[in-house]
């Protein structure tokens, strides 16, 4: 019971420090600027370029993609920073001696990034309904487990991303890379019923992809059983993915622990 | 004395231009962004009328012209600053603005390499046979674009360092420039509001510029009025750049912030 509670008490307080960490809190601006004005701003920019090709009718299509692909922000370049930066701070050294269980702290490195992420996304819908976007025939509940199974899976793929940087140079470019290659691929801004296989069968493997044609479907009228089998498709992704991350983590603890490597660039 | 500082200008071009070239911020930024949009758009505009390739091309390079002038220039003063070279530079006989408009040639150079990486994916992966309409005149907008976004550059580079809170707000000014810049729809979309905003960008101009000269112009007076006011934009940037360095220096002289991290 004791191991249970400390278990639990390391994974709140490592996930809340990390993520204030994060973004060097001292002022809001930091927040404001790239977690409100950029993914708004890359909402409208997405959305004017998509309605330039396919008419004002298809907006709601881009707004959706897109107020979903914010979750990505957080899933991606907030997870991978987290755990990233542990390095190029010099507190990955603290963090491996330490008895705590490392599966807690890894997963706690993505608890409030979920949140952030679905945070997000409930913003982007917002500015959407401003934007022309009509949710009268959304089932609420069904598109509130979608914002959270989408911010779940993307924070999986950011542990994977986080999990890998540890090795890298330059974190930003695994996280710019990822995020653009989701605005493409997860489906956000193209239909992918009518692009190439190869394109679909990348899309496959993607985190997002599943949540946003879920989305679509809720606000075109579907209920959550007709949902059901995409959601629980995405849930199984982002959980391989953060699986995928802890079990690399390990490896590269015991690489890092056998070679004398960890702090090594 | 101009020789000198002509020295001085060539001579951080070369030194910061090989010290850029390899880093992988600059490498996503120039290369892989700007073909992952142009992808994006082709799939997303092939199919819509009058869609013409070289549009595209010339659009997505433009997203990483303006992405790398941004966040590049972003940067000039303040990663002086980080390694502790500012306070040499203003001690030094050169004035800062002569070595940070090296800098921001340099930038604005490596981020016109999207203009030749962004062409083969149109050309190899979809197979579009691209051709620029007036192969003259496009390098002269492209010339005029190297100054329109130097000139932007060394605004934002004071700005930017004028206070270290500034520098936050990089990532808000990506994309409201593709949007007002017209690099891959036209302006004549967004709100009326928006269009006098538009027009005192001077990456505005040089996208007409390039989108005429490379998909074919209807009037050469259109090009020839981009053109002036790439240049008329240009040098009131650089009057209002001369200002901004001015008060940095002496705000950072006045506050002892010179080497402030």
């Amino acid at each position: 019971m004791r191991k249970l509670i400390a278990s639990i008490r390391i994974f709140i307080s490592g996930a809340w420090l990390s993520y204030i960490a994060l973004f060097n809190w001292t002022h809001p601006a930091s927040y404001i600027a790239s977690k409100i004005m950029y993914p708004f701003t890359g909402m409208l920019f997405f959305l004017y370029l998509g309605i330039s090709a396919t008419g004002k009718d298809t907006a709601q299509f881009y707004i959706v993609g897109n107020a979903l692909q914010i979750a990505a922000l957080s899933g991606i370049y907030g997870v991978t920073m987290t755990i990233g930066r542990e390095r190029n701070m010099g507190t990955l050294i603290y963090l491996i001696g330490s008895p705590a269980n490392r599966f807690v702290i890894f997963m706690g490195r993505a608890f409030f990034n979920v949140l952030d992420g679905m945070l997000g996304v409930v913003m982007g819908f917002i500015v959407g309904t401003l934007l022309g976007l009509d949710l009268s025939y959304t089932n609420l509940l069904g598109l509130a487990l979608t914002i959270l199974i989408s911010s779940f899976s993307t924070c999986g793929l950011g542990l994977m991303l986080g999990s890998i940087s540890l090795t890298a140079l330059n974190i930003m470019f695994v996280n710019n890379t990822f995020f653009f290659l989701l605005l493409v691929f997860s489906g956000a801004n193209l239909q992918l019923d009518k692009m190439p296989v190869w394109v679909q069968s990348i899309s496959k493997f993607l985190p997002l992809t599943r949540s946003i044609q879920s989305a679509r479907l809720l606000i075109n009228g579907a209920t959550l059983t007709e949902v059901s089998s995409l959601l629980a498709s995405e849930l199984i992704i982002g959980l391989a993915y953060a699986l995928a991350g802890f079990t690399f983590f390990r490896w590269f603890e015991f690489q890092a622990r056998k070679r004398g490597t960890l702090e090594a660039f | 004395m101009m020789l000198s500082r002509l020295r001085v200008v060539w001579t951080v071009f070369y030194m910061y231009l090989k010290q850029i070239a390899i880093d992988g911020f600059i490498i996503f930024t120039v290369i892989i962004q700007p073909l992952l949009v142009a992808l994006l758009a082709i799939y997303l505009l092939r199919d819509s009328d009058g869609f013409q390739a070289i549009y595209v091309i010339v659009g997505s390079a433009l997203t990483g012209i303006w992405s790398g002038t941004l966040f590049f220039n972003s940067f000039n003063i303040q990663s002086e600053r980080w390694s502790g070279n500012l306070e040499n530079i203003i001690g030094s006989p050169t004035d800062l603005q002569t070595v940070v408009l090296g800098k921001a040639l340099a930038n604005t150079t490596i981020s016109l390499g999207s203009v030749l990486f962004s062409y083969p994916i149109a050309a190899l992966l979809f197979r579009f046979r691209l051709t620029i309409a007036h192969p003259f005149l496009f390098i002269v907008s492209l010339l005029l674009t190297i100054l329109a976004l130097m000139s932007l550059g060394l605004v934002i580079a004071p700005i930017f360092s004028l206070n270290p809170g500034n520098i936050m707000w990089i990532n808000a000014f990506e994309f409201p420039m593709y949007i007002l810049g017209g690099f891959l729809f036209p302006v004549l979309m967004l709100p009326a509001w928006t269009t006098p905003i538009s027009y005192i960008l001077s990456p505005y101009w040089a996208a007409r510029a390039l989108h005429d000269t490379s998909s074919g112009i209807t009037f050469l007076s259109d090009v020839l009025i981009s053109w002036g006011l790439i240049i008329f934009l240009s040098l009131t940037y650089l009057f209002i750049s001369n200002w901004l360095f001015r008060v940095l220096l002496r705000r950072a002289r006045e506050k002892a912030t010179l080497g402030l991290q």
